[in-house]
């Protein structure tokens, strides 16, 4: 087969000028997409209120005096351009300034939160993906089968149905009930299940990723079984049966990869939205990462930590955009670069 | 028409036929979907009860409306689609029993010698795929060719359709559509077939690219010994390529014969009424007489008797109530009419 050749002529283009010319411009572009997601945050997050008012409810007896310092100290008491642009040059230096909370540089609280959202997601996102392609696979094969009723209908419920709705009702019964699964936070003091960390991380695992799972699964069992059914009652596909290709082959050969395209597409979203993570189920489930984070500062007003994540967030869609585009060119050899 | 007794297993070759086909018929299920449950509401007669033969080295046209079932004809002979009864030989063997059987090598022979040409060639060739990974995939599946010699192989195939090599390289979307279906063939060439089904292979093409397809499945035909099922509506091309010629109505044949007597001697009405909906090129030519009014009726509800009687000028009494036979009214000339 010419599948060896034509992978060393994909590898020669990459090479090739035609790619990295497209990804320089892409780079490029993605410059004033930036610029202009972090002017309209930046200004939305001020209009939203005076972050030091909130500090003032908590501690009724601070004196002006302090709030004033207060606000020196955090550049508050400057114009609104003036503190973006300061912001902005802080944070082409990689600093994202300090939280208004506490203080302390929004660079460490990021790091220390995202870790507990990535893990928790990029499970979620490679089991959701790996369950989903044969059952989206197997749907389609047998349409109308009970089998298929039965998934579509799971589906549909999955789609459907609240987040944060399941997650309550899996605490009640699995942490309330049955009392199998702690209903809270990521590591147990001391360590649940034999005392062996492993486990019990796996044992705070369970609920939230089995949540975040079935939703992703239901979409994208969807996505795949909707795509293959059409690609299934093509001619090529019947083609390929007349020749005397045998049936796997026929799926997976010619079917899967005509199909695959729109599911790496919600797999590139996905992925670009892992640091967003799911701010419902974490809350939900007390998860000590970036997606509950996030609402919180959003909700006091702690603007430097909204503006860092949003800005981590808007990187990585952008990032994950060129790579689905990237990815297209080698599915679908009827794109070409332009 | 050949009457076999014997039902499955190997018929002893008396004649020079490449395919027959008996009593085949092809039943859809008509469902409407309940609440939970599905149920059974009708049944598409999409093939009833047809019976023919292909020689060996001929094109057998088989023509009819839009819906009359020629489609499912082809596709049941190539067991793409289950028949829902009765039977179909290629060479004395029977095709369904074939594939019936769990014997995979005997299934893929099989596979081989028989092949089809799609009516839109936009959609029966991969998007992802090379036309050269596209016309040696064949190689890959029946192993017939060494891997050394595949691409001389492919190579031949492209001229052979005439195409040129450097076309080899190039994905479909490159292509035009007569270019397309030159691939298709050489793909179904690829396989060394003896048996090929064209199923409407010109409709979509330029009326200028027909002829050249035309024309190459006719050469194709001198230099391979190709034997053709030549499925078509178009009755022009029909006349072009076939040698003898089926007409088709709501599932049933309804006459056969050569092409020469069928086009200068229709016996049955509906195939009168086809002829003289051929276009002329002759503007003082005599309009047309009698073209058919009304639609198709329903295959999920035929008529009675002769399933054309609504339609037809000359029906009687006796046509909705008798179905009429197909007999032979001389020169191997079968019609299906009470008054022919």
């Amino acid at each position: 087969m010419s599948s060896g050749r034509s992978i060393t002529r994909s590898f020669s283009s990459l090479l090739g000028s035609a790619m990295f010319r497209y990804i320089v411009r892409r780079l490029l572009y993605m410059i004033p997409v930036f610029l202009g997601i972090s002017i309209i945050s930046f200004f939305v997050m001020y209009a939203a209120g005076d972050p030091l008012s909130i500090i003032r409810i908590g501690k009724p007896d601070i004196t002006q005096e302090t709030i004033e310092s207060l606000k020196i100290y955090y550049g508050l008491d400057k114009p609104v351009p003036i503190q973006y642009l300061n912001w902005l040059t802080n944070l082409l230096q990689g600093n994202f300034g300090k939280s208004l909370r506490g203080g302390r540089p929004v660079n460490l609280l990021i790091g220390s939160w995202a870790w507990e959202t990535v893990k928790l997601q990029l499970i979620s996102i490679l089991l959701a993906f790996a369950i989903s392609i044969p059952i989206g696979i197997n749907s389609a094969k047998k349409q109308y089968s009970k089998q298929d009723v039965a998934v579509t209908s799971i589906s549909l419920f999955g789609v459907s149905m609240p987040t944060f709705w399941l997650g309550i009702i899996l605490i009640i019964i699995f942490s309330y009930q049955l009392g199998l699964l702690p209903s809270a936070g990521s590591r147990g003091a001391p360590y649940l299940w034999w005392d062996n960390p492993i486990l019990d991380q796996i044992a705070h695992l369970i609920m939230p990723v089995a949540v975040l799972v079935y939703v992703m699964l239901a979409q994208n069992i969807r996505l795949i079984r909707a795509n293959m059914l059409e690609i299934l009652r093509s001619d090529y596909v019947l083609a390929a049966r007349a020749s005397g290709l045998s049936e796997r082959k026929v799926i997976y050969k010619y079917a899967l990869r005509n199909a695959i395209g729109p599911v790496i597409t919600y797999l590139g979203i996905s992925l670009g939205m892992i640091i967003a993570g799911a701010p419902m189920t974490e809350y939900v489930f007390s998860w000590p990462g970036l997606g509950r984070r996030y609402v919180t500062a959003a909700m006091e007003l702690d603007f430097p930590v909204v503006m860092g994540i949003t800005m981590i967030i808007t990187m990585m869609t952008l990032i994950a955009n060129l790579m689905i585009d990237i990815a297209y060119v080698y599915i679908d050899p009827r794109i070409r670069l332009r | 028409m050949a009457k076999h007794q014997l039902k499955g297993g190997k018929k002893t070759l008396t004649n020079s036929d490449l395919i027959t086909v008996e009593n085949l018929i092809k039943y859809f299920p008509v469902y409407s979907r309940g609440v939970l449950l599905k149920k059974q509401v009708g049944i598409v007669h999409a093939v009833d009860n047809i019976s023919f033969n292909i020689k060996r080295k001929e094109t057998f046209g088989l023509v009819g409306e839009s819906g009359c079932g020629k489609t499912t004809t082809a596709r049941v002979i190539l067991n793409l689609i289950e028949p829902t009864s009765g039977e179909a030989f290629f060479e004395g063997e029977n095709i369904f029993e074939k594939f019936q059987s769990s014997n995979k090598k005997e299934k893929l022979k099989l596979r081989r010698e028989m092949q089809l040409i799609f009516q839109n060639p936009y959609g029966s060739l991969d998007p992802r795929m090379t036309v050269f990974d596209i016309i040696s995939e064949p190689f890959v599946i029946h192993k017939h060719v060494p891997k050394s010699q595949w691409k001389e192989k492919v190579y031949e195939l492209l001229e052979l359709v005439g195409l040129e090599e450097y076309h080899a390289e190039r994905y479909p979307h490159e292509f035009s559509g007569g270019q397309r279906q030159r691939i298709c063939i050489a793909r179904v060439l690829a396989v060394e077939p003896k048996f090929l089904i064209a199923d409407e292979p010109v409709s979509s093409l330029d009326v200028s690219i027909r002829a050249q397809i035309l024309n190459l499945l006719g050469e194709l035909q001198e230099r391979i010994g190709l034997t053709y099922l030549y499925i078509s509506h178009d009755l022009s091309s029909v006349r072009q390529i076939s040698h003898r010629v089926a007409v088709m109505y709501l599932g049933e044949i309804v006459e056969l014969a050569d092409t020469d007597e069928l086009f200068k001697k229709p016996l049955q009405p509906y195939t009168k009424a086809l002829i003289q909906a051929v276009p002329i090129p002759d503007p003082k030519a005599k309009t047309m007489k009698n073209v058919l009014s009304g639609e198709v009726p329903s295959p999920i509800n035929p008529p009675s008797g002769c399933r054309f009687h609504p339609r037809c000028p000359i029906a009687t009494e006796k046509c909705p109530k008798e179905k009429p036979k197909l007999i032979n009214k001389g020169h191997a000339h079968y019609v299906a009419c009470h008054y022919a």
